[in-house]
C-alpha cells in the first residue's frame, strides 16, 4: 500500500529527477525538431520559396544541412514574389498538395486563413515545445505577425523594417554644416527625425554640392510607393479607415501631404528619381550619388561590403562609402515592417508534421542566427538574440550600431495593412503612386484610392472587413502612439 | 476491290465507290425497300464495316480531346461567368447576370477598351504602310536582298515579352542609351521618363508594337506583290499611269486578298496585346495603358476575380466576332 509518506517520497525523487533531468527537457527547438524528424528520414518535403538570393538559404544552406541531420530531403520551388499567393492559392484550391511548407507574407495571412489554405500551428508547436523560443521573437514581430484570430499559422522569419541611412562624411562635412547654419540659423540635425528637417537638409545638400551629390533618393516605383506612402501617412497621423464606417479616409490631409512632399522632393533628388525601385537607389547610394535614403535592412550590409565579395552578389555595384554611413529611423520615427516573410504549412501538405518540423528547426533561435547571417540570403534579424549577438556585432565596424538601428525599428514598427483582400488596397495605392507621376493631382488621386477602397469594402462585406480591420488596427504596430 | 468479311450482302459498285446493297425484291414497294435499305445501312456502318469503324475509334480520341481543351473550356467559363467564384471567397453560388450587369459599370473596363482601340488604329495602319512601303523597296533584286530580309525579319521570332523588356531597358532613364542618344543631339541630359510620362508613354508602345510587327507585314505584302502581274503595271506604265494610279487599280487589287488577312491577323493581334505592355509599363501610369488583356490578366490573376474575368472575356469574345464577321464581309474574304 502507498503511503502518504511514500508519495512525499515519490514526489521528491520527481522533483530530483526533474531538476537533473532538465538539461534534456530544455533541448534547444532545433534539436528536438531534428530528433522528430527521423521518423520522415527517405522523405522530401517542398517549401516555396522567393526566387533569387532568399532562396539561396535552403538551396545552400538549410536544406542540405536539413538532409545532413534528418535523411529529409527539402526541394525548393522557387517563385517571384508577385505570384507567391496565386500559386499558393492555386496549390490549395486544386487540392493539390504540391507545397508542405509555405514561406507567405505577414500581411496576406488572414485571406490566406479565410480560405483555409494555412495550417494551424499550435498543436504541432505544443507537441514539440517551441512556444518558450517563439516568446523570443522581436515583439512586433511576434505579437503582429504569427497569429489571425489568436491561433498561430507562421513563423515571423524575417526582420524586414524601413531604416534610414546616411553618409557621415557628408552630413558632418563642417564647411556643409557651416553654410547650413549661415542659412537656416540652426545645426544641421545628424541625422534629420522630421520629414520637415529631412526635406531642408536634402535639399541643401543638392544645392550645396550643386547636383554633384544629391541630398536624398527614394523607393519611388509605384510598387514600392505603396510600402513609402504606408509608412509616412501614418507618421504625418493619417487612418486607413474611419473605425466606425469602414470608409476610406486615405484622401485625409495627412495624405495629400505625402504626396505632395513626395513631388517637392523630386526636384531636388536625383533626375528621373520617380522610376526607382530597390537597385537603382542602391547603386546610387553605394556609388556615393546621394547622402540619405530609407530602404531595407540589406543596404546597410552591402554599404559596407559585407558579403558582396561572393559570386551571387555580383550584380550588387563595389561600395565606394564603406565605413562612412550612419543607420537611424526614418523622420517620423516609426518605420514601416515592409513585407516580412513567415514560414507556414500548407494545409494541403501530405507531410504536415515534417513540413513543421522543418519549419520550427528553420526558425529556432540557433539555426536562425546562422541564417541571418548568411552574407548571400536577404533574412534579416528578427529575433531579440539576434540583435545582440557579439558574432552578428563583429561583422563590420559599424555592425553593432546597425543591429540598434534594426532592434529599434522593430520595436517602433509599423504593419503593413491587412485585411481580407489586402493586395486590392494595396494596387489601389500602386496605381495612385504612378498616377501621381503622370502628373495628377493629388487630392484627385487621392479622392479617387478612397472611392475605390470603399467599393473594395462594399464588395467584401462591411461589417466582415470591419471586423478584420478593428483586429489589426488593435495590434500594437497597427499606428504610432501620438 | 474492298470487301466486308463479314458481309452478307452483295456488294455494288456506284459512282461513289463500293457499297454493299440488298437487291430490289420484285413486287416490293419502294417505301419499303428504301427503309430497309436505310436499316441496312446504319447496320454496315455499326458492324458489318469494321475498317470504316476502325477509322472512327482512331478519330475518336482526337475529337475528345479537341472537346475537351476547346469546348469544354468555353462552355464551363461561361457557366462560371454566372456564377460568384473568386478564389477568396468559399461562396460559389449562382449570381445570375450579376457579372454581365457589372461590366456596363465598370469605366476601368471600357477604358481598357478604348486604349486597346487606340493602340490599335494608330499602330495598325502604320505597321501596313511602313510594311508595304519596305515591300516594295525589297520588290527588286539587289545585292545583298536576302540577307536584309532575313535581319528585318528577326523582331517578329523575338517573344514579345523578350522585346518589351529589352525595350524597357533601352527606355530607362538612368541606364537606357536611347536617352543617352536624345543627349548627345540636345546637347545636354536628357531625363525623358518613356514609361511614366503621359505624353510619352504611348508613343513608346507604339513604337515598340511597330518595331516588332511591321515585318510580319513587310513579309506577307513581299510574298503577295512578287506574284502580281508584270505586265499588266508595265502596260499601265506605258499608258501614261502614275504610280499611285497603278497601285490602286492593279496591284491593289491584285494584292488585297493577302493584305487583308495580314490586316485581320495583326488587328486581331493588337486587340489582344498584351506582353510587350505588362513589360513596358504594366498598364502605367495608374491604368492609361492598360490594355483589355492587361485588365482581364489582372482581374483573373491578380484580383482572382474568376467569375467576372468570365465575363470580361465573353465580352471580348462577342466584340470581336463581331467585328471579325463584320471584317470579313467589308473585305470581301467570304468570298
Amino acid at each position: 500500500m502507498v503511503t502518504r509518506r511514500d508519495l512525499g517520497k515519490i514526489g521528491l525523487a520527481a522533483g530530483f529527477a526533474g531538476t537533473f533531468t532538465r538539461p534534456a527537457w530544455a533541448e534547444s527547438a532545433a534539436d528536438i525538431a531534428v530528433k522528430a524528424a527521423q521518423q520522415y528520414r527517405g522523405q522530401t518535403i517542398t517549401i516555396v520559396w522567393e526566387a533569387g538570393l532568399q532562396s539561396l538559404d535552403p538551396l545552400n544552406f538549410s536544406g542540405p544541412k536539413w538532409k545532413e541531420l534528418t535523411g529529409i530531403d527539402v526541394k525548393v520551388v522557387e517563385v517571384p514574389v508577385a505570384e507567391m499567393f496565386t500559386k499558393i492559392m492555386q496549390d490549395f484550391r486544386s487540392g493539390a498538395g504540391a507545397y508542405d511548407a509555405l514561406n507567405v507574407i505577414p500581411a496576406w495571412m488572414p485571406d490566406l486563413v479565410n480560405a483555409g489554405a494555412l495550417e494551424q500551428l499550435d498543436a504541432m508547436v505544443d507537441k514539440f515545445t517551441y512556444r518558450d523560443e517563439l516568446q523570443k521573437i522581436a515583439a512586433t514581430y511576434r505579437d503582429n505577425q504569427m497569429m489571425v484570430n489568436g491561433k498561430i499559422y507562421g513563423f515571423p522569419d524575417d526582420g524586414d523594417v524601413f531604416v534610414m541611412y546616411y553618409r557621415t562624411d557628408v552630413l558632418g562635412d563642417p564647411a556643409l554644416q557651416a553654410a547650413y547654419k549661415a542659412k537656416f540659423g540652426t545645426d544641421l540635425p545628424v541625422p534629420p527625425t522630421t520629414w520637415k528637417d529631412f526635406d531642408q537638409v536634402g535639399q541643401f545638400i543638392t544645392e550645396f554640392t550643386n547636383g554633384k551629390t544629391f541630398g536624398a533618393a527614394f523607393f519611388r516605383e509605384s510598387g514600392y510607393g505603396n510600402f513609402m506612402f504606408q509608412e509616412r501617412f501614418r507618421n504625418e497621423g493619417g487612418k486607413f479607415f474611419d473605425g466606425e464606417t469602414m470608409k476610406a479616409t486615405i484622401n485625409s490631409d495627412a495624405g495629400v501631404k505625402v504626396l505632395t512632399d513626395w513631388l517637392a522632393e523630386n526636384k531636388w533628388a536625383p533626375p528621373g528619381v520617380e522610376q526607382w525601385g530597390f537597385v537603382e537607389n542602391l547603386a546610387a547610394f553605394l556609388q556615393g550619388q546621394t547622402a540619405m535614403t530609407v530602404s531595407w535592412p540589406p543596404y546597410g550590409r552591402w554599404a559596407a561590403s559585407y558579403g558582396t565579395d561572393q559570386e551571387v552578389m555580383s550584380w550588387v555595384p563595389k561600395s565606394t562609402i564603406a565605413g562612412k554611413v550612419g543607420y537611424a529611423m526614418p523622420p517620423g520615427g516609426h518605420p514601416e515592417l515592409a513585407a516580412g516573410f513567415c514560414l507556414g504549412v500548407s494545409s494541403a501538405s501530405k507531410n504536415k508534421e515534417a513540413a513543421y518540423l522543418f519549419i520550427q528547426w528553420l526558425n529556432s533561435e540557433a539555426i536562425s542566427l546562422e541564417r541571418v547571417k548568411l552574407p548571400y540570403a536577404l533574412r534579416d534579424p528578427f529575433r531579440d538574440s539576434h540583435f545582440t549577438d557579439p558574432g552578428y556585432a563583429a561583422l563590420w565596424p559599424e555592425a553593432k550600431d546597425y543591429l540598434a538601428a534594426l532592434q529599434a525599428g522593430a520595436n517602433n514598427g509599423l504593419l503593413d495593412l491587412s485585411l481580407l483582400q489586402t493586395d486590392k488596397y494595396e494596387e489601389v495605392l500602386r496605381q495612385s503612386v504612378s498616377k501621381l507621376w503622370a502628373g495628377e493631382d493629388p487630392k484627385a488621386i487621392l479622392d479617387a484610392a478612397a472611392g475605390e477602397w470603399d467599393a473594395i469594402t462594399e464588395k467584401i462585406g462591411v461589417d466582415k472587413q470591419k471586423a478584420v480591420y478593428a483586429d489589426w488596427a488593435s495590434k500594437s504596430g497597427a499606428y504610432p502612439k501620438m | 476491290m474492298p470487301t466486308g468479311r463479314r458481309s452478307r450482302v452483295p456488294i455494288q459498285k456506284c459512282s461513289f465507290g463500293y457499297h454493299h446493297r440488298p437487291a430490289r425484291q420484285p413486287g416490293q414497294d419502294f417505301a419499303s425497300y428504301s427503309s430497309g435499305l436505310i436499316t441496312v445501312a446504319a447496320a454496315t456502318a455499326l458492324r458489318a464495316n469494321p475498317d470504316r469503324n476502325f477509322r472512327y475509334w482512331l478519330l475518336t480520341p482526337a475529337i475528345f480531346l479537341l472537346l475537351l481543351v476547346g469546348l469544354f473550356p468555353l462552355f464551363y467559363s461561361l457557366i462560371v461567368s454566372f456564377m460568384r467564384i473568386d478564389m477568396m471567397d468559399t461562396d460559389t453560388s449562382f449570381a445570375g447576370l450579376y457579372n454581365y450587369a457589372h461590366l456596363f459599370s465598370d469605366k476601368r473596363l471600357w477604358a481598357a477598351l478604348g486604349h486597346t482601340l487606340l493602340i490599335t488604329v494608330i499602330a495598325l495602319p502604320i505597321e501596313l504602310i511602313l510594311g508595304l512601303a519596305m515591300a516594295y523597296l525589297f520588290l527588286e533584286k539587289m545585292p545583298g536582298r536576302q540577307i536584309f530580309i532575313s535581319l528585318l525579319i528577326l523582331p517578329t521570332i523575338i517573344s514579345p515579352i523578350v522585346a518589351g523588356a529589352t525595350w524597357r531597358l533601352l527606355f530607362d532613364n538612368r541606364y537606357g542609351p536611347i536617352n543617352q542618344m536624345l543627349g548627345w543631339f540636345a546637347g545636354h541630359p536628357v531625363t525623358a521618363l518613356w514609361t511614366l510620362n503621359p505624353q510619352l508613354v504611348y508613343p513608346a508602345i507604339i513604337f515598340c508594337e511597330i518595331w516588332q510587327w511591321t515585318p510580319f507585314m513587310f513579309l506577307i505584302l513581299l510574298a503577295a506583290l512578287s506574284n502580281v502581274d508584270k505586265s499588266q503595271a508595265e502596260a499601265a506604265a506605258i499608258d501614261g499611269a502614275g504610280f499611285l494610279r497603278t497601285f490602286r487599280r492593279i496591284v491593289l487589287p491584285a494584292i488585297w486578298p493577302v493584305m487583308a488577312i495580314a490586316i485581320l491577323i495583326r488587328g486581331l493581334d493588337l486587340a489582344r496585346i498584351f506582353d510587350i505592355i505588362w513589360a513596358l509599363t504594366a498598364g502605367g501610369p495608374g491604368t492609361m495603358t492598360e490594355t483589355i488583356s492587361v485588365y482581364t490578366y489582372s482581374q483573373g490573376f491578380k484580383q482572382f476575380e474568376t467569375s467576372y474575368t468570365a465575363a470580361i472575356a465573353f465580352l471580348v469574345i462577342v466584340i470581336l466576332t463581331v467585328v471579325v464577321v463584320w471584317a470579313i464581309r467589308r473585305m470581301g474574304l467570304a468570298k
